[in-house]
C-alpha cells in the first residue's frame, strides 16, 4: 500500500507540474497581453480612459511584474511565491487586490453549488440503482431506465434552459436567477435550487445506470446463493455482500462524476448568474487579468488533481487488486 | 532482423526445440488437400452473428435510423431551405417558426403572445388573430385593463418596417416562412440548425478518425512488442491523460482562435489515449495464441500478424469507441460555446446556437427548442447506437 501510495502521488507531482508548465507558457503566448493594453490605449481598461502612461510607469511595470525577463525565470519566480502562498494581484477586475482575496469571495458559492449537487446525487443514486436492481423488469424499472438514457444523453445546460423556463419563468415556482444575498439564507439556497436540479440529473443517472448493471450481476451470482444458504436474510445478502461489491466501481465514479460535476457548474454558473468561480475566470480572461487567470485555472487544476488522486487512494483501499497493479485483462 | 520474439520467449516450448538452428526448420509439404468437415448447419461468420444481434436489438436499430436521419439532414439540411445560413434581414429579427401548411392547424403559425393595454387595441388591428384573455394590472392609480392578444409576428413586422419594404430594402414578410424562426440578425434558424449539426458532426466524426488512427498504431505497438517501449508510451499517456482537458481547451481556444481546427488539436490531446489502451489490452491478450504463434511459424511479418491476426480482434472495442466518442466531442463543444468559446462566425455549431438561444431564453424560447431537441436526440441516438454496437461485438453475450 505504501508502494502504491509513493507511486500514484508521484505521478500526481508530475502530472500536476506539466500541467502548470502547459498552462503558464500557453497563457504567456496569449498575444493581448495587459502591457500592450496599455500601451496602446494609453490606458488601462477601467482605468478612466486615456489616462497618461508614461514610458516610466511601463518600464516600472515590466520590472515589478517580471515582464522584461525570460518565461522559464517568470515561471521560477511564481512557483516560489506560489509556495508561499502568494498568488499575486489582481490587475484589473479589483486592481490591486490579491488574488486570494479576488477568489475568497467567489470561491463559497461555487463550493456551495457543488457540495448541494453531491449531497443530492449520492442518496438519490443509491435509491434508484438499488430500486432498479431488486424491481428488475418491472414497469418502474423500464420508466426508470429509460428515463436514465434521456438524462444521460441531455446535456445539463439543456436541462438547465428547460427548468429555468418552464419552472422559474412560465411557473413562477423559483427564481430565474441566484439570489443576491450576501449569506446563505433560505432565499439563496432556494434560488439555488435550479441550478442544483440541473446539474444533479446527469450524475443520477450514471450512479443508477451502474448500480443497476452491477447489482443485477450480484444478485445472480454464487456468492449470493451461498450467503442465503448459509442462513442470512435476503436484506442481509443484499447489503453485505452484493452491495458491498457494488461499492468500488461506484466510489471511483462518484469521484469522477464531482469532477464533472465542477466542470458542469461552468456553464450553470454562467446560465443562472451565479457569481462563483466561472464568473472570475471568464471575466479574468475577457480582460487580460493574467494573475487571476492563472490562479484560477491552477484552483480547477488542483481540485481535479486531488479528486483523482483520492479516488486512486480510496480504490487502492477498498480493492487490493487495483494497488498490486493487476489488470483483469492481462 | 525478424526475431521470433514469441518463440524465445514461450515456456512451453522445450529447449530442445528452442535451440533448433534455424537450417534445419523445414516447411511442411502437403501431399494431399485437406478439407473440413461439412457444416450441418448454415456457417456464420463474425459479421454476420455481430449484424444479426445488431439487428435483434429494437431499441439499437430505431438509434440507428436516426443517427443515419441525422447525418443525412446535416448533408442536405441548409439547403432544403429558401435562405442561406449567413443571409441576413435586419428588420425581421427573432421572427417564430413559420411552415406552409401546417400554419393552418394552429402551430408553426407565426404567431405569438403578447400583453397590452386594452385601449391600444387598435394599433394591433393589422396583425391580431385573436384575444387571449383580459385582465387587469393593479398599479398606484387603480386597474388598468390589459389584453393578451395573439399576434401574427409577420404581419406585424410587414407593418412596422412598411417603408423599407416599399423602398425594396426589406423582403414582404407576410408571405415568408422562417421554419424554426430567425434570430437576432434575422438569419433563417432551420438552415443554421441543420449548418450546425454539419460542423458539430465533422468535428466529432474526425475527431473519432485522427485518434483511432493514432491511437491504433500506438495501441498496437505498445501491446505487441511491449518491454521498456510500452512502459515509458503508459507513463507518458497516464501523465497526458491526466491534464484537465478544460483549463487546456480555455487557453487553446484563445490562443488560436475558435475554428475547427483548433477544437480538433483539442480533442487530439488526449482522444488517442482511451483507443490505444483498448488497443493494447487486445493485443495483449491475443498475442500469445496458438494461431498467432501459428502465423509466426510460417514466417508472417510483424505488421501481417499485427493487422491480419490480432488487430480483427479489437474491432468491436474500437467500432464501439468511435460511436462514442462523436457525443462527447458535441457535448464538449457545446460546453465551451457557452463559455462564449464556441465556434466563430459566420458558422454556427449546434453549441453556439444553444447559447443563443439561452440568451434569448425568456423572450423568444422558440430559439433554443429546435438546437436543443437535435443536442439531445444527437446524443441519444449515437449513446443507444454505440452500446448496442458494443453488446453486438461482445462475444461473451453471444447466444
Amino acid at each position: 500500500m505504501v508502494r502504491y501510495t509513493l507511486q500514484r502521488i508521484l505521478a500526481l507531482v508530475l502530472t500536476f507540474f506539466v500541467t502548470m508548465v502547459i498552462i503558464f507558457f500557453l497563457i504567456n503566448s496569449l498575444p493581448n497581453t495587459l502591457l500592450s493594453t496599455l500601451i496602446d490605449f494609453g490606458g488601462g481598461p477601467g482605468g478612466g480612459g486615456g489616462a497618461h502612461v508614461t514610458e516610466h510607469t511601463v518600464e516600472a511595470l515590466m520590472e515589478r511584474f517580471r515582464w522584461d525577463q525570460p518565461l522559464p525565470v517568470q515561471f521560477y519566480y511564481m512557483m516560489v511565491s506560489y509556495l508561499q502562498l502568494d498568488f499575486g494581484i489582481s490587475l484589473v477586475i479589483r486592481a490591486n487586490v490579491p488574488v486570494q482575496e479576488v477568489l475568497m469571495q467567489h470561491l463559497p458559492v461555487t463550493i456551495q453549488l457543488n457540495l448541494f449537487t453531491l449531497l443530492l446525487i449520492v442518496p438519490f443514486g443509491l435509491f434508484f440503482g438499488i430500486t432498479t436492481a431488486l424491481l428488475k423488469d418491472t414497469v418502474y424499472d423500464h420508466a426508470a431506465s429509460s428515463l436514465v438514457v434521456l438524462f444521460i444523453s441531455a446535456p445539463p445546460f439543456v436541462v438547465a434552459a428547460l427548468l429555468q423556463y418552464f419552472l422559474a419563468f412560465r411557473l413562477g415556482w423559483f427564481p430565474i436567477i441566484l439570489a443576491p444575498e450576501a449569506t446563505l439564507n433560505w432565499t439563496r439556497f432556494y434560488s439555488m435550487i435550479l441550478p442544483i436540479l440541473a446539474l444533479s440529473f446527469f450524475p443520477i443517472a450514471n450512479i443508477t445506470r451502474l448500480l443497476r448493471a452491477e447489482l443485477t450481476e450480484a444478485l445472480t451470482s454464487d456468492f449470493m446463493l451461498l450467503a442465503r444458504a448459509k442462513g442470512q436474510t435476503y436484506r442481509q445478502a443484499i447489503v453485505g455482500h452484493a452491495l458491498r461489491n457494488a461499492c468500488v466501481p461506484l466510489i471511483g465514479m462518484i469521484l469522477f462524476l464531482f469532477i464533472g460535476i465542477l466542470w458542469g457548474s461552468i456553464a450553470i454558473e454562467e446560465i443562472f448568474s451565479i457569481p462563483g468561480m466561472s464568473r472570475i475566470l471568464i471575466r479574468s480572461i475577457n480582460v487580460h487579468d493574467y494573475q487571476l487567470t492563472l490562479a484560477t485555472l491552477y484552483f480547477y487544476v488542483v481540485v481535479t488533481l486531488s479528486f483523482s488522486i483520492i479516488a486512486d487512494l480510496a480504490l487502492g483501499i477498498i480493492d487490493p487488486r487495483i494497488r498490486m497493479g493487476g489488470r483483469k485483462d492481462e | 532482423m525478424n526475431k521470433p520474439i514469441l518463440l524465445e520467449n514461450d515456456k512451453h516450448l522445450s529447449n530442445e526445440l528452442l535451440s533448433l538452428p534455424a537450417d534445419q526448420f523445414k516447411l511442411v509439404v502437403r501431399e494431399e488437400q485437406i478439407y473440413d468437415a461439412e457444416f450441418k448447419t448454415e456457417p456464420v461468420s463474425y459479421g454476420k452473428d455481430v449484424w444479426r444481434r445488431f439487428v435483434r436489438s429494437r431499441v439499437t436499430v430505431v438509434a440507428a435510423i436516426f443517427v443515419l436521419a441525422i447525418v443525412i439532414m446535416g448533408v442536405i439540411g441548409p439547403h432544403l431551405s429558401q435562405y442561406t445560413v449567413t443571409e441576413q434581414h435586419w428588420d425581421l429579427t427573432r421572427l417564430p417558426p413559420r411552415v406552409p401548411g401546417l400554419e393552418n392547424f394552429g402551430i408553426f403559425d407565426g404567431t405569438a403572445i403578447r400583453e397590452i393595454q386594452a385601449v391600444n387595441l387598435p394599433n394591433w388591428e393589422h396583425a391580431l388573430v385573436e384575444i387571449v384573455e383580459e385582465f387587469n394590472h393593479y398599479g398606484r392609480t387603480g386597474a388598468t385593463p390589459f389584453l393578451r392578444i395573439r399576434i401574427n409576428e409577420y404581419h406585424h413586422a410587414a407593418y412596422v418596417f412598411a417603408d423599407n419594404i416599399e423602398a425594396g430594402i426589406t423582403p414582404d414578410p407576410t408571405d415568408m416562412y422562417f421554419w424554426f424562426g430567425s434570430d437576432q440578425l434575422g438569419r433563417c434558424l432551420f438552415a443554421r440548425l441543420w449548418q450546425g449539426t454539419r460542423v458539430s458532426l465533422i468535428l466529432g466524426f474526425s475527431v473519432a478518425l485522427i485518434n483511432l488512427s493514432i491511437g491504433l498504431i500506438i495501441g498496437s505497438m505498445c501491446g505487441y512488442y511491449g518491454g521498456k517501449f510500452d512502459m515509458i508510451m503508459q507513463r507518458i499517456m497516464e501523465t497526458i491523460g491526466s491534464i484537465p482537458l478544460i483549463p487546456m481547451a480555455i487557453l487553446l481556444i484563445i490562443l488560436m482562435g475558435s475554428s475547427l481546427r483548433s477544437l480538433l488539436l483539442l480533442f487530439l490531446i488526449q482522444g488517442w489515449i482511451s483507443v490505444a489502451n483498448g488497443v493494447r489490452v487486445q493485443f495483449y491478450r491475443f498475442k500469445s495464441r496458438e494461431y498467432v504463434l501459428a502465423s509466426r511459424t510460417m514466417g508472417a511479418k510483424d505488421i501481417r500478424v499485427m493487422f491480419k491476426h490480432i488487430l480483427p480482434n479489437a474491432a468491436g472495442t474500437i467500432i464501439t469507441a468511435v460511436a462514442l466518442v462523436v457525443p462527447s466531442v458535441i457535448f464538449m463543444e457545446a460546453l465551451l460555446a457557452y463559455l462564449g468559446l464556441g465556434i466563430e462566425a459566420p458558422n454556427p455549431s449546434i453549441g453556439v446556437l444553444l447559447l443563443n438561444g439561452q440568451q434569448n431564453l425568456l423572450a423568444y424560447p422558440f430559439m433554443i427548442v429546435f438546437p436543443g431537441i437535435v443536442i439531445v436526440l444527437l446524443m441519444l441516438s449515437f449513446n443507444l447506437f454505440g452500446n448496442g454496437m458494443r453488446d453486438a461485438f461482445n462475444p461473451a453475450l453471444r447466444k
